[in-house]
């Protein structure tokens, strides 16, 4: 037992310290060295950025330089798919240009009269340039969805940039380098976007499956079940991550009804990628003309002209909203003081009624007392007359009224 | 003896071909995944990495193997260090199966690794899901495993024929 025990601990003694005559470190030297990298690695020290950058731009070149071969053979099979489809694909596409065209021009103005607003409402003006970066390295990792572009800080690049296939959103910068960037794709697990579906109008956020599609998350119960195919998603904006407005992709349905789960197809197809463009956004702060009083402020400045007609109209408003408030006082007295006199007129009313009541019960007591006086022996019950009724009955009552 | 020369040109080239491949293979990430398999994916460099520590071949340097590590995780993404880790267990681990191993059997070395990388496919998702809050699918690294395990077979009879040319 114990010999074993030796054994296992020479044999491991050995694994660790043990070099060959080629060897130039022991492996558990190596081992501390890669715990002491991974240590390190994980601290956001200035010298390990500037180590970490030179060795991406090293190893993302080396990178692309290696994959060329499997890029052409990858290529060249893409290339053929196409060919295949070519036709197909050239109706298809003729057809939604016909269609694009005329949505454009709507999209134009939307667009002009979205950037006014939003100088309104901001104190800043973004313009941004879209710069096109060519992906170098574009592995397809089971476990990390990411793509390296040729741009980098010296493009001013920035972690957080937006980054995009056509108008399509497809990721955002989450390493910058003096050269290259990473970018994480939107169907990495680890990415999270705030998006509106459209048309219903609704707020969620779509994370990545791992796989070639998205999927949405924390949405209020219930809400799902308004979608339909149609259903378009775009970014929100909510978090000031990505800029608002940005198609993503549509809706996509599984029939597996035991996961109620909703994907969303990108309208990018992330594995063919070849050029993005990454968004450059400069902020330009709106100077305020009141610190320069020689400036005349509705010549030269629009917007300032436009403030105060809104400020006028506001004003006209609350000065007609005060008005209206004391109409509506003098009103509310008016009617509680009518109010008041109706009251009065209806328990004149009631006294006048009772009274009207016993005048007519009064009326017909003197009428049968008449009545009685000339016809009360004609229906009083005698010897004689048998078939009369007792004084006082209610038949002698109407016997003495129906001789009238 | 022109002739001598381009012969032990070719040969060096030939002995350094695994660290070749090794450093091409971490810099290219392939998994021969054209048709786009759902989470079909090999890990090559293991298989590189546990055939020719386990037969002691001579110009696989630990140093060398530590660099491929480090290349991997900045092609990846992933923090620096883990895949250097993960390759350097994986010398160990045959450091110590080729002490302990009197008599060697490949489907004993098959087993063995599939119990290696199994190993350190757990320690890698701990690590980067524990201290590095990374979201990963554990059916990815569970499918890796087992292809990567498949594979070693068909690529050690190939790793063979190579041994057997190097020593003719």
């Amino acid at each position: 037992m114990a010999s074993s025990r030796d054994d296992f601990i020479i044999a491991i003694r050995s694994a660790f310290l043990k070099k060959s005559t080629q060897q130039k470190f022991s492996l558990l030297t190596l081992v501390i060295v890669s715990i002491f990298v991974i240590l390190l690695s994980s601290f956001d020290f200035r010298f390990i950025r500037y180590f970490k950058m030179g060795i991406n731009e090293f190893v993302y070149r080396s990178s692309f330089v290696v994959s060329i071969p499997e890029n052409f053979i990858k290529n060249t099979f893409v290339d053929i798919l196409d060919y295949t489809t070519f036709y197909k694909d050239y109706r298809k596409n003729k057809d939604e240009l016909s269609k694009l065209r005329s949505n454009n021009i709507s999209s134009e103005i939307i667009q002009h009269e979205n950037e006014e607003l939003k100088e309104l409402i901001n104190d800043y003006v973004s313009s941004s340039d879209k710069i096109m970066a060519k992906i170098i390295v574009d592995h397809d990792s089971p476990f990390l969805k990411s793509i390296i572009i040729n741009k980098g800080s010296k493009d001013n690049i920035i972690i957080g940039t937006n980054v995009y296939d056509k108008a399509y959103l497809v990721g955002r910068v989450i390493e910058v380098n003096y050269k290259t960037s990473r970018v994480l794709l939107l169907s990495d697990l680890n990415s999270n976007v705030p998006v509106t579906i459209a048309p219903q109008n609704i707020q969620a956020i779509i994370t990545g499956s791992g796989n070639n599609f998205g999927q949405i998350k924390y949405i209020k119960e219930g809400l799902s079940e308004e979608f339909t195919k149609e259903s378009i998603i775009y970014t929100s904006g909510t978090g000031a991550i990505f800029k608002s407005g940005i198609p993503i992709g549509r809706l996509k349905f599984t029939d597996e009804k035991k996961e109620k789960k909703i994907y969303v197809e990108f309208f990018s197809d992330f594995s063919q990628l070849k050029y993005v463009f990454a968004e450059v956004v400069t902020k330009t702060e709106i100077q305020n003309s009141s610190d320069d009083p020689s400036i005349n402020d509705e010549e030269s400045n629009p917007m300032n002209a436009k403030l105060k007609i809104l400020e006028d109209e506001i004003k006209i408003i609350e000065d007609s909203n005060i008005k209206f408030k004391q109409e509506n006082e003098n009103l509310k007295l008016k009617i509680n003081d009518l109010n008041k006199e109706i009251s009065n007129f209806e328990g004149k009313i009631t006294s006048q009624k009772n009274i009207i009541q016993q005048f007519s019960i009064d009326k017909e007591e003197l009428k049968f007392l008449r009545l009685n006086l000339e016809h009360g022996h004609k229906c009083r019950k005698t010897f004689l007359n048998s078939k009369g009724f007792s004084v006082g009955t209610t038949d002698y009552k109407k016997c003495v009224l129906s001789k009238e | 003896m022109t002739n001598l020369k381009n012969r032990g040109t070719i040969f060096k080239f030939y002995s350094w071909l695994p660290l070749l491949v090794l450093f091409i293979s971490v810099m290219n990430e392939f998994d021969l995944n054209y048709l786009n398999l759902k989470y079909f994916s090999f890990n090559f460099p293991y298989i590189l990495i546990f055939f020719f520590t386990l037969k002691d071949f001579k110009n696989f340097d630990y140093i060398l193997v530590f660099l491929a590590g480090l290349v991997n995780d900045t092609v990846v993404g992933l923090p620096l260090g883990i895949s250097s880790l993960s390759y350097l267990l994986i010398c160990i681990s045959t450091s110590y199966f080729r002490n302990i191993t009197i008599r060697p059997n490949p489907i004993k070395d098959w087993f063995y690794f599939l119990f290696i990388i199994s190993l350190i496919n757990s320690i890698n998702y701990s690590l980067l899901t524990l201290f590095f809050s990374l979201n990963l699918v554990l059916m990815n690294y569970i499918v890796n495993t087992f292809f990567t395990f498949l594979f070693y077979i068909i690529f050690v009879s190939f790793f063979k024929y190579y041994l057997k040319g190097l020593n003719d």
